[in-house]
């Protein structure tokens, strides 16, 4: 509560945090607030500017394009989500683990996570499309498995540093073995870094989710998704530019939140961040 | 500065010896079977078996591994499953291009983030920096495809004065470098920002003022050359992200290049070019990597790696 008060405070914070919020809405309920069908092909009806009827037009197949923006919101959250989650749950237990027992697992674990961070996450998440095969459990996998060496390299330096204190060291001396520091003493300092890091996350994801869509190595049509809409209405740009409107604007949205909503959470957490603005 | 440099490149041998190790684990071990990879997903049995004859695959693991490194150390990377041409012949032409277009919008973006993050910087609080920071926050947050197809909608199809993809004569290179430069500069800007804040804080920079000295030579001299080290960091890190980046830009373009040679392989399931292109990229970017270290090292004397 203490912290929801203090987020408030940022004005900007706040209206970024409804825009997503009522995105994060529109994903969860998309099945129910489509206009029309998703993915009904009537080919008589293709090509349609914007109207009352249909707000983005329609594509070349007929398909309703404000149906097919309000779904692959849906498609770009349910995405998104899961690779966060999977870049914690890998992440995080191994970063907690080398980072507590040191040694050469720790070495050895930390040069595969610097090599790892010299590339960039999109050229990661193609490799790891290239061999899991292009789908939607593909984009999950390549993504948190892309992040995951932020998530251990975090996760390693807050228990570097908790391991250090008193109450850790009576801990032992009470006689408690490592499992039990790891969950009891060490895994309550790392969940705020650890959340912080995953709201900055999020809008890199969304990127480079609908990145891979956009050349073919992410969600597969029919699904419809930001990034693949937009390399298909590449294709129609002289006779139809209005097909860029609606998942150009979508996919800006969602990232310029979940960017805001990100940098509030970050300077509501350490407020040493703001005083240097 | 000699040891430093000899180390990091003799660190590379054993570093290009894993990457090719990975990419032979990559499509050999983890998907379970290569020859149905290639083959496709509705391919008959006997399709299959001639690929995994045709490869090796039907050998031990260990078997096709040497038999791979040894092939790739004499700088044979196979031929492509359709056009038969050695990999190599396909792979290192577009390395230049790739490298050319990286290269021209990091070079874009540098200027454009140090121009604006200093100007944004010396008008701090007041609505010049207010613009260029919410310019750059939507740069930050617009995708790459998104601001290209834009470039291509307005200069190309609208106004008609740029093409719209292909890399012939020096109006080919106008979109791309411009919409893969235009967003390292809005990150970069962003960054140069705070550094130059950081350093007009500073209280040599009050002194200066105190003597006189005009604000531009404050800002530009006092400041930036304070404020210089973090840039060099971040624009070494930058062109690591425009490589990236590269990928997404080329093939909205059809820029000839080594991203999207790479992704059409995948796509085409062209296994061998997917192996060369991913070889060669990723040793750009530890040579990349090595470049910019050896760089700080210069800029910065008081660094030492061991």
């Amino acid at each position: 509560m203490e912290f929801l008060r203090r987020y408030c405070r940022d004005r900007m914070g706040v209206f970024f945090g409804l825009i997503l919020l009522f995105l994060y809405v529109v994903a969860l309920t998309a099945q129910w607030i489509t206009p029309s069908d998703p993915f009904k092909i009537n080919l008589r009806a293709g090509f349609e500017p914007p109207s009352a009827e249909h707000w983005f037009g329609t594509d070349q197949f007929g398909r309703d394009m404000l149906s097919r923006v309000i779904l692959a919101t849906q498609v770009t959250a349910k995405v998104t989500g899961l690779a966060i989650l999977f870049a914690l749950i890998s992440g995080v237990p191994i970063g907690m683990f080398v980072g507590y027992r040191g040694g050469w697992i720790e070495s050895v674990v930390m040069r595969m996570t610097d090599m790892l961070l010299i590339f960039p996450t999109i050229m990661l998440a193609i490799v790891v499309v290239a061999v899991a095969g292009a789908s939607e459990n593909g984009v999950i996998l390549a993504l948190g498995l892309s992040q995951f060496p932020q998530f251990i390299r975090i996760a390693r330096g807050v228990t570097l540093s908790v391991k250090e204190e008193l109450y850790v060291e009576a801990s032992i001396a009470a006689g408690s073995g490592w499992f039990h520091i790891l969950v009891h003493h060490i895994w309550p300092n790392i969940a705020t870094p650890i959340i912080v890091q995953a709201t900055l996350t999020l809008p890199v994801f969304v990127l480079n989710a609908s990145a891979l869509s956009y050349l073919g190595l992410g969600v597969q049509p029919p699904t419809p998704e930001w990034g693949q809409m937009l390399n298909e209405a590449k294709d129609f740009l002289l006779p139809s530019p209005y097909l860029i409107v609606g998942p150009a604007i979508a996919l800006f949205l969602f990232v310029l939140s979940a960017n805001m909503v990100g940098d509030t959470f970050q300077e509501t957490l350490n407020p040493k961040l703001k005083k240097r603005k | 500065m000699l040891r430093l440099i000899v180390n990091r490149i003799l660190f590379m041998i054993p570093a290009g010896l894993l990457l090719l190790t990975f990419l032979f684990a990559l499509f050999h071990i983890i998907p379970g079977d290569p020859a149905h990879l290639l083959a496709g997903d509705n391919a008959t049995l006997e399709v299959i078996q001639s690929i995994e004859k045709e490869y090796g695959f039907d050998q031990p693991v260990h078997v096709q591994y040497m038999k791979y490194m040894a092939k790739v150390l004499q700088g044979d990377f196979g031929v492509s499953n359709y056009t038969r041409d050695p990999v190599t012949d396909s792979v290192i032409p577009r390395i230049y291009n790739t490298f050319l277009l990286a290269v021209l919008s990091m070079l874009f973006a540098m200027i454009m983030s140090l121009v604006l993050g200093c100007t944004s910087a010396m008008y701090w609080n007041r609505p010049l920096d207010r613009i260029v920071t919410v310019f750059s926050l939507i740069g930050i947050c617009t995708p790459v495809f998104v601001t290209g197809i834009l470039g291509i909608y307005f200069f190309s199809i609208y106004l008609d004065w740029l093409p719209i993809g292909g890399m012939a004569t020096w109006q080919h290179f106008v979109l791309p470098v411009i919409t893969l430069g235009t967003y390292q500069a809005a990150i970069l800007t962003r960054m140069v920002r705070s550094c130059m804040v950081d350093a007009l804080g500073k209280d040599f920079i009050t002194t200066a003022r105190a003597k006189g000295v005009s604000e531009f030579v404050v800002v530009f001299k006092h400041a930036l050359r304070n404020a210089l080290l973090p840039i060099v960091t971040l624009f070494g890190l930058g062109l690591g992200h425009t490589l990236g980046g590269s990928v997404v830009t080329e093939s909205i373009f059809n820029w000839p290049g080594l991203g999207r040679l790479m992704v059409q392989s995948i796509l085409t399931r062209d296994l061998p070019i997917t192996q060369g292109a991913l070889f060669f990229f990723a040793m750009i970017f530890i040579i990349v990597n090595l470049v910019v270290d050896i760089i700080y090292a210069w800029v910065d004397p008081r660094i030492k790696y061991d």
